[in-house]
């Protein structure tokens, strides 16, 4: 085993964990922090916790308001996100020892490469949204269309039980980097991504809490 | 002999003339150096999260420009896309504020400022009413709005603002008490005028009080409302004197008697400065009570915008829209109407600061509903209601072809909004509507007038 694949294995795995839970963390406390600004509300808005978290979890499963407003990205945009959110659901199972977790991987591989490439080509293809395009949102895609690529060409999300060996290596702090060697691509990828997220507007999953809590809902009743 | 025209900077209008703008005075550094106050938390608290969650979370997916009454009556042409004039901010602050856009400003779409780019940025904060339709409709939740205001403040700071806004706005307000610049003798006698008008044609006389203090309601209107709308003003003191309420209006002798706040517009600084000016006089009258007219962004000032900004012990007095007291005195039974005395099909324009930024819907409905007996709704309407075109102080801005502006684009769509109602009427509650409608109609030539929902409701008195 090199020092290549050790680092990627072995070691980079809690580097990047470490970038996205402390990148995020503290943002998310440094927007926490941020003195209360003047009332900006929008109307109506959830006026009570059940309300608004039924109003989040619509947003959230759905993306209601590109359905309602912007259909042609509704399809391209829900498909990534599922895919996002069954790789989460992936990890969990997966670690929980569930056999059916390879389906759970592989559908959500196939989500985030669907999802990323149309939303690629839409905005390659739709000249309104070109025109308010930097190559930065171009670049996320295809970063997001390798990341799944590599996960799904490479049998990453449906290898469970090597993956899960190794997952399981890292969680007790005794990385075992030789069972990783055929993932050292698709690892580094997603090593990668974690460390990228808090600096890129990817982190709008944790944005959103305060755009939509904080700004644009007023005081719970 | 002709007017002058401006140069061109942005598109074929001119919001600011040369006087405001100055091109020929170099201001990028200025510029920069405000926007970096801008950008403090410390500085700038009162907007700090929403403005730069917006800078820094926009996905440019496009939502807002389905949703937004200048893309869409342009012909969704390109500079009228809110991301297109959120994205000049924008692109300022990657490129002079942060790391990646110092760096690799090609990748990230960032841009140096310049001269004409300042220019073509000043002018294009004043082609969106801030009426945050989009906002509303926002995938991220992110606020166009919010980044085209402080845009318009950073502007303020270094001395460009619309002097409609400014020289004849908030500061002649803080000067001569309202903004129109009406001494107290010729606000007394515009008061004894309205009481002979009401007198005229209802055939009765009522006095309407003046700076009478420790009254319960003190009611501020918009003072171009007593020139420009003074039928709304005539009805709310025939609602209020029907309701046999303890009121009063205000005279410039009291400090401030007009509830405008164009600093909601374009000035946390002036903002400030007014809403202090409204407290002080209040208090000094010592009401219980303060009604804020028919009136969008004084509601939202007045109600939502001074509660952080002043703290509740030095505000004594609670704020309530006129809407608020006329549907609760209807519903009361404390005020009769007669729905047969508004025979024409009206329909209701919810201004964006009353409705989407107000939270005042149903209000209005239930008065019109109960003195109109053929209401008709727009459609679109409530939260997702066009904006006419008259916010964000556009209503009293025509110089530089601004007028055309506001009828070909955000005027064209209410237009047709309008005329799809059929109806005959249109009521708002709101100056800045009202204005804009006047001309709407004019315009668009259409066979329908504007009301005052107050004026509707006095039409409707039982006595």
């Amino acid at each position: 085993m090199d020092f290549g694949h050790y680092l990627i294995a072995g070691v980079m795995p809690y580097v990047a964990v470490a970038f996205f839970v402390l990148g995020l963390g503290y943002k998310i406390v440094y927007w926490f922090k941020a003195p209360m600004h003047l009332h900006w509300e929008l109307f109506p808005y959830p006026h009570t916790m059940a309300e608004q978290l039924k109003e989040m979890i619509t947003e959230v499963f759905t993306l209601h308001s590109l359905y309602r407003f912007n259909r042609k990205h509704w399809l391209p945009s829900l498909m990534m996100h599922w895919g996002f959110y069954l790789l989460v659901g992936w990890l969990v199972v997966l670690l929980l020892g569930f056999s059916f977790a390879a389906y759970v991987g592989t559908t959500g591989g196939v989500l985030v490469l669907a999802g990323s490439f149309s939303l690629f080509l839409l905005r390659l293809l739709d000249a309104e949204v070109r025109k308010i395009s930097a190559p930065v949102e171009y670049i996320n895609l295809i970063f997001v269309f390798l990341l799944a690529s590599s996960g799904l060409f490479s049998g990453f999300l449906g290898d469970i039980q090597l993956v899960r060996s190794y997952f399981l290596s890292l969680l007790t702090f005794k990385p075992d980097a030789s069972i990783a060697a055929d993932y050292l691509t698709p690892l580094l990828l997603f090593e990668l991504f974690l460390i990228y997220i808090p600096f890129t507007r990817m982190a709008h999953f944790a944005a959103k809490f305060f755009t939509y809590h904080k700004i644009k809902w007023g005081e719970l009743h | 002999m002709p007017a002058v025209v401006a140069r061109k900077v942005f598109d074929d209008y001119r919001v600011l003339s040369d006087e405001a703008l100055r091109p020929h005075e170099p201001r990028v550094e200025k510029f920069l150096q405000a926007m970096r106050k801008s950008l403090q938390q410390k500085e700038n608290w009162t907007f700090w999260l929403p403005y730069t969650l917006s800078l820094d979370t926009c996905m440019k997916c496009g939502t807002c420009a389905e949703v937004c009454p200048v893309y869409q009556a342009t012909g969704r042409k390109e500079i009228y896309h809110p991301v297109y004039r959120t994205d000049m901010l924008r692109k300022i602050y990657k490129r002079y504020f942060t790391l990646p856009g110092k760096l690799f400003p090609w990748l990230v779409g960032a841009e140096d400022l310049t001269e004409e780019k300042l220019n073509a940025l000043a002018e294009n904060v004043y082609r969106c009413t801030i009426c945050r339709r989009c906002s509303y409709v926002c995938p991220v939740a992110i606020d166009n709005g919010v980044i085209v205001r402080e845009a318009r403040k950073i502007f303020d700071a270094i001395g460009i603002a619309p002097d409609e806004l400014k020289k004849k706005g908030t500061r002649l307000q803080l000067q001569a008490g309202n903004a129109t610049g009406m001494p107290a003798a010729a606000f007394l006698d515009m008061v004894e005028f309205l009481e002979d008008e009401i007198e005229e044609t209802r055939g009765y006389r009522i006095k309407i009080p003046v700076d009478k203090e420790g009254a319960e309601f003190l009611l501020m209107h918009n003072a171009g409302d007593y020139l420009a709308f003074a039928e709304t003003v005539m009805g709310a003191a025939e609602v209020m004197h029907a309701a046999g309420v303890d009121w009063t209006l205000n005279s410039p002798n009291t400090g401030i008697n007009d509830a405008v706040n164009y600093g909601v517009f374009y000035s946390d600084v002036e903002f400030s400065a007014v809403i202090k000016a409204h407290v002080e006089t209040a208090r000094k009258l010592g009401i219980k009570k303060l009604v804020v007219g028919e009136c969008g962004h004084a509601f939202e000032a007045l109600k939502y915008l001074i509660l952080r900004l002043i703290p509740p012990e030095e505000r004594p007095f609670e704020v309530i829209s006129i809407l608020e007291l006329e549907d609760q005195w209807i519903r009361e039974g404390r005020i009769k109407v007669d729905p047969q005395k508004n025979p024409e099909p009206v329909t209701f324009h919810d201004s964006c600061k009353l409705g989407r930024l107000g939270g005042m819907f149903e209000e209005p409905r239930r008065i019109l509903k109960a003195c109109c007996p053929d209401f008709r709704e727009m459609t679109p309407n409530r939260e997702m209601s066009l904006c006419c075109g008259g916010g964000s102080g556009f209503a009293i801005m025509e110089k530089g072809g601004f007028l055309k502006f506001r009828m070909e684009t955000y005027g064209r769509l209410k237009a047709e909004q309008l005329k799809a109602t059929g109806a005959k009427v249109v009521a708002c509650a709101c100056s800045n509507c009202k204005a804009q409608f006047r001309e709407i109609i004019n315009y668009h030539k259409l066979p329908m007038r504007y009301a005052g929902v107050s004026e509707l409701l006095a039409n409707a008195l039982v006595r």
